[in-house]
């Protein structure tokens, strides 16, 4: 017992790092938690919306997809309802975002009799392949964007839109 | 496209592809009986445009409505407007309206009269439907304007 008596120097050093340490903790915390946050934020808009096509009833022939999200824009809240073309390539689900990458019309599949299997723009007759692949030729200057997928339920849900990772 | 900055400074920019204005006229009626419809065809009118522009956002500039009372319908300002429009640049100009006082004002300027569907006591999908009905029978008469060119 009496060897392992704390010195009064041992005693303060003890104590002096203790609290150092706390102090030290103290001011790296902040800095640590500000460093971290971008990562830990949840992204606004980026849930996914259910919608009501059941994941069954999809083939490979691309049908439109509503789904309804609220947005607010300042004090002004409102339900916005936006669309996704929606077909089965192979097992995978594909979503593509109906807005033309020229002006940003609505684009509409097999809207033009002369090319059936196209999606077809009719502002300025621009065409996309089905895989959301502009057209040379056609005044689109990039693929349709690609919405990603979610199952639930047996029912579609759409998440986010992306770059198109498919052309 | 809308009369706001943003899309005024690529319509600026993209004349040769943004080449229709349309115009809504909506007609207020002040009267007793008539307010409510009135009301109504506003409604009716501003959702169907807005439809509109998110189905052909990159053609068409949608401007900001042109509403009058009965003592202050001019016959003669659609025609005014559509020659200044013309001016600005656009190849076409289109007005759209539930009112029938229009539907008579001749061949020289656009005008495309729908009857108006009270849609304040619909859901949601109801309204939209509606809505994509009343958008395909308008569709045909851009189209057929855009192809003369």
């Amino acid at each position: 017992m009496s060897n392992n008596r704390v010195s009064r120097r041992q005693f303060l050093s003890y104590t002096l790092t203790g609290v150092g340490g706390f102090m030290a903790a103290g001011m790296l915390m902040p800095m640590v938690r500000f460093a971290l946050d971008p990562v830990l934020q949840k992204h606004a808009g980026g849930d996914f919306v259910l919608t009501e096509q059941k994941i069954a009833d999809i083939t490979e022939e691309p049908i439109k997809v509503d789904f309804t999200f609220e947005q607010v824009d300042a004090w002004y809240k409102s339900d916005v309802t936006n669309a996704a073309w929606v077909y089965k390539s192979g097992d995978e689900i594909i979503a593509l975002s109906p807005v033309c990458k020229h002006l940003g019309c609505t684009v509409n599949w097999a809207g033009d009799t002369a090319h059936p299997d196209q999606f077809f723009c009719p502002c300025h007759a621009g065409r996309y392949e089905k895989n959301g692949k502009n057209i040379a030729g056609t005044p689109p200057l990039g693929p349709l964007d690609e919405f990603e997928v979610q199952e639930k339920d047996g029912y579609l849900m759409i998440g986010p839109s992306r770059a198109n990772t498919l052309v | 496209m809308y009369f706001n900055a943003n899309d005024v400074t690529s319509f600026m920019a993209q004349k040769e592809f943004i080449d229709t204005a349309i115009i809504p006229l909506v007609a207020i009626d002040l009267t007793n009986e008539k307010m409510k419809q009135s009301g109504a065809e506003a409604d009716f009118l501003l959702s169907l445009t807005a439809f509109i522009e998110q189905q052909f956002k990159g053609r068409l500039l949608v401007m900001p409505p042109f509403s009058y009372s009965t003592t202050l319908k001019d016959e003669a300002m659609p025609a005014q407007l559509a020659a200044q429009l013309h001016n600005a640049g656009f190849k076409h100009v289109f007005f759209i309206t539930c009112d029938h006082f229009w539907t008579n004002s001749g061949d020289e300027v656009n005008v495309i009269w729908l009857p108006a569907i009270p849609l304040e006591s619909m859901d949601k999908g109801v309204k939209n439907s509606i809505l994509e009905d009343q958008l395909r029978q308008v569709i045909p008469v851009f189209s057929t304007k855009w192809a003369q060119i």
